[in-house]
């Protein structure tokens, strides 16, 4: 009787159906998350049977690969002083100082938002690369100049410092908010300097935030691709871009293997001290009413004058590709190669190709088969995951999960990349032997993967933020486990997981990282196309590939402004 | 009618309630008092199906309900946070067991509105989101809820601590009300004491996972059975050595002076009662009076004894401190452990 009654358990649809969701998490986690980069180490270090440094001694001999070494840990410790200098600078005008016109100014700012990864980084190309607008105008200043100056190491420092303002402006504004107003008014009550009140009572409770920002842009820095790749040169190449050229050659895959490792030590390194960090500071206001902060008028004249025109500088600085994006977006080669804007040369014509002509959309339909599929499927097995880490008390198997959602944020995107290229370039068992390098699904797989940590980050929280009584109320009215889960925790979830999916949408609209290494030659999309576009050699017999691509970004700003608002914007607004 | 037989639940190795037992009759008001951690709301969740006790039995009509599933002990459950569900309706909120039922539309229809009539609740709030009601209104939808399904037995987890003090004391009387309307078995779960005393018909006194005693307002509250008890309900006045020691030589009752004695500060009076054979009384001195508009309390010393008392304001008497006054209590009132 109890065995038919424990077999009837067994064989309930609900725990069959637990059994076949933990069969299929066990074999995306082994097959994409951890067969990929086991086997790029396995093959990198295992030759004929025994263990082999050469892949190490070859990177050793390989002057271009250690020079990108270097560059990228430079870039990488460079970024986390001028990055800061630039967010807290422009954090401090918005919302301490009195600053006129802060409102405007901050729109400058946030356009980091809309206008992000390869679309920001090819903007700024447009502005002062060889063709681009200041040079132009430098030009017809100093005949002698260059016009490739905009190239090397500054080139890269000074892009990459105001295309990854963005973490400054949400968290940093944020933690700047959240500061009690009252502790700078006592603080002012004692008598203390405004310089003492910074540096003593503002910038501490910033601290964390601004650790944990430090972090993640020497990530950005070390995993640099797209910007060494355009602004670079022949001189100041980084590691990822090494990769992806070392990556094509079968002789020197091994060296790339190597790099992509060393990236991944230090990727790892980084990521477990900032866990560390997040764990270790957290200020919280101690007192029972806080009050808003007020903003400080800057008393000394020619101080105010310095701070105002430096903020309206970077405002420029913030707003110039964008503004040059849309314009030459109406316009055709001939201006973009020479920097002209002029009303006779304003057309729509561009547009109409791109919203008419099947060549001109498809990298739209490319990228939103891409990019949305990955983003909804990405969301659909958070979800899961997030579930079984919420209701599951098995803690080996909640910690197992949580550590196999993170791999994909230890490793940086060439390493993921590089081992579902070199595994999965022969027939596996494990895909049922499909071939995926070649096919339209690999890029899927990988931008998946790649969303993983942050899709989880987000959904997981959300299932935490979720009063247990509710479940058991729908419990103790009889209702189901999925009948609950669908009726009163899925709309609960949902603000999130759209969120989740609209974020997801929009940074791989721009992901460069991943789609350099794996897209299908004849399903190009528009990150590849407006990278190809802006080479200088980027022609075609047919359009003005230059404008078009510049269509592709406007659009893709729009669509990035609109996902923002119905996920941000009308939210504040309640 | 609910039956805990020697039940013990453990977390771990944590015994969070230890050899319960204790009988709930048909249509009774019945209240788990105990500070916080004492293990009451751990009981009332091994009777609603949430924890299975490591040992022991629930038995509910006669039937052994222990190791049945949650939806199958037709109790109804009314969380302290309400759990009322956010992306739903006042009405699909009622409606949601109705649903699961899979009853037909028109039906679910007549029964909300008939319980909406009941528990006083329009139609057009029941069209509202549940967050646009007031605390004292979602209160009434989660009754509602949890009554819709006509259960056997309705358990409330602390469902007044959110409220502000006078929504608290108007919640209190529609709570009693409505148990007196629908005449359900009542299972309340609080650490008020105030609370525990006005609603219910009899009141468990949980200490540290075990019952201290069970019985009605009036004799939890003025025939304590022990020190806990004394202590956790109500204010009382804490009697040494010398106190005790007068107390001794003026009746015939004569108390451990080893051990303190209690008396309730109402049973102290500054005035002879005029229904005491033999009173006791004590020579004090006022040291601290507290005027809180009904009543006065006053702190008295008596042969270095601190005593309190509370007397009614009538608009005239007064005592100032260092004032000489006699004390008079009947030690009949006396409690001792």
């Amino acid at each position: 009787m109890n065995t038919n009654h424990a077999m009837k358990r067994w064989l309930s649809p609900s725990r069959l159906m637990g059994i076949a969701v933990a069969l299929f998490l066990i074999w995306f986690i082994v097959a994409f998350l951890m067969y990929p980069n086991l086997s790029l180490l396995l093959k990198t270090f295992i030759k004929d049977g025994s263990f082999t440094f050469e892949p190490f001694r070859q990177l050793w001999h390989s002057g271009k690969a250690m020079k990108s070494l270097l560059n990228s840990f430079i870039l990488a410790f460079s970024l986390m002083i001028t990055v800061n200098i630039a967010g807290v600078f422009l954090v401090m005008v918005t919302e301490y100082f009195d600053i006129r016109g802060a409102k405007i100014l901050k729109l400058g700012y946030f356009t980091t938002l809309v206008c992000h990864g390869i679309i920001l980084i090819a903007g700024y190309q447009y502005v002062y690369g060889p063709s681009g607008v200041v040079t132009q105008l430098l030009m017809r200043i100093f005949s002698d100049l260059d016009p490739n100056w905009f190239t090397g190491y500054g080139a890269v420092l000074f892009v990459m410092t105001f295309a990854i303002t963005s973490n400054h402006v949400i968290f940093l504004s944020t933690a700047l908010r959240r500061i009690d107003y009252q502790t700078i008014e006592v603080a002012r009550n004692m008598g203390a300097s405004e310089f003492r009140i910074i540096t003593q009572i503002v910038l501490p409770v910033l601290k964390p935030s601004i650790i944990a920002i430090t972090i993640l842009n020497f990530h950005t820095g070390i995993t640099a691709l797209s910007s060494p790749m355009i602004q670079g040169g022949d001189h100041f190449q980084s590691i990822n871009s090494i990769i992806l050229i070392l990556a094509g050659s079968e002789y020197s895959r091994g060296v790339a293997a190597a790099l992509s490792i060393i990236l991944g030590l230090a990727t790892f390194l980084i990521l477990t001290f900032l866990m560390r960090k997040d764990m270790d500071e957290n200020f919280t206001a101690v007192s029972k009413v806080s009050s808003r902060i007020q903003k400080k008028k800057i008393a000394n004249k020619p101080t105010n004058f310095l701070m105002h025109a430096a903020a309206y500088l970077l405002f420029v600085i913030y707003l110039l590709p964008l503004a040059i994006i849309f314009v030459f977006s109406f316009t055709d080669s001939y201006s973009i190669a020479n920097g002209i804007i002029s009303l006779d040369r304003l057309t729509l014509s561009n547009y109409i190709y791109v919203f008419s002509q099947p060549n001109g959309y498809k990298p739209y339909l490319v990228s939103l088969f891409y990019c949305l599929g990955a983003a909804v499927l990405v969301v659909v097995l958070c979800l899961i995951v997030a579930r079984i880490l919420h209701k599951s008390n098995n803690k080996l198997v909640t910690r197992s999960l949580e550590y196999a959602t993170l791999i994909p944020w230890l490793l940086p995107s060439s390493m993921i990349a590089l081992g579902l290229i070199y595994t999965y370039n022969t027939p596996k068992w494990l895909v049922g032997n499909y071939v995926l390098v070649g096919s339209i699904w690999i890029m899927l797989l990988a931008y998946i993967v790649v969303s993983i940590p942050f899709s989880i980050r987000l959904i997981k929280a959300s299932f935490f933020g979720i009063d247990g009584s509710l479940e058991e109320a729908a419990k103790s009215m009889g209702a189901k486990t999925f009948y609950t889960f669908r009726r009163v925790i899925l709309p609960m979830i949902l603000p999130t997981a759209l969120a989740v999916i609209a974020l997801n949408f929009n940074g791989l609209l721009v992901n460069y990282d991943v789609t350099a290494f794996l897209y299908h030659p004849l399903l190009q999309p528009l990150s590849i196309v407006i990278t190809s576009s802006v080479s200088e050699n980027a022609v075609s017999s047919e359009v003005d590939t230059k404008a078009v691509s510049l269509v592709y970004s406007v659009v893709i700003m729009i669509i990035s402004s609109i996902s923002l608002y119905l996920i941000y914007g009308r939210n504040s607004n309640r | 009618m609910i039956e805990f037989q020697n039940v013990e639940i453990k977390y771990n190795d944590f015994v969070a309630v230890e050899a319960m037992n204790f009988t709930v009759k048909e249509g009774e008001f019945f209240t788990l008092l105990g500070p916080s951690g004492c293990g009451k709301t751990t009981t009332l969740r091994s009777l609603v199906g949430f924890i299975i006790p490591s040992k022991g039995k629930i038995m509910v009509g006669g039937k052994d309900m222990t190791h049945l599933p949650v939806e199958q002990r037709k109790i109804g459950i009314v969380f302290q946070s309400y759990a009322l569900f956010p992306t739903m309706s006042v009405y699909e909120n009622i409606a949601f067991g109705l649903k699961v039922q899979k009853l037909p539309k028109d039906e679910i229809h007549r029964i909300i509105t008939e319980m909406a009539n009941k528990v006083d609740l329009n139609e057009q709030q029941l069209n509202k989101n549940v967050s646009e009601l007031s605390g004292g209104q979602q209160q009434r939808v989660a009754i509602a809820r949890a009554l819709v399904l006509k259960p056997n037995i309705l358990v409330l987890d602390e469902p007044l601590s959110n409220l502000d003090a006078k929504l608290r004391g108007q919640m209190r009387a529609e709570l009693k009300r409505l148990q007196n309307d629908f005449g359900i078995t009542t299972i309340y779960v609080t650490h008020d004491q105030e609370e525990a005393l006005t609603l219910s018909d009899r009141i468990a006194v949980y200490n540290k996972g075990k019952i201290e005693q069970i019985g009605t307002p009036h004799e939890i509250y003025n025939k304590s059975g022990s020190r806990f008890v004394c202590e956790f309900i109500g204010d009382i006045n804490r009697l040494n050595e010398p106190v005790l020691r007068q107390i001794n030589q003026q009746t015939g009752r004569q108390f451990d002076l080893s051990k303190p004695g209690y008396i309730r500060l109402e049973r102290i009076s500054l005035s002879l009662p005029p229904a005491i054979h033999k009173p006791v009384c004590l020579k004090a001195r006022v040291v601290e009076n507290e005027f809180n508009g009904i009543y006065t309390k006053y702190t008295y010393d008596v042969d270095g004894v601190l005593i309190r008392n509370v007397e009614k304001n009538d608009g005239s008497m007064s005592y100032i401190n260092g004032q000489e006054i006699s004390l008079f209590l009947n030690a009949d009132d006396i409690m001792q452990f």
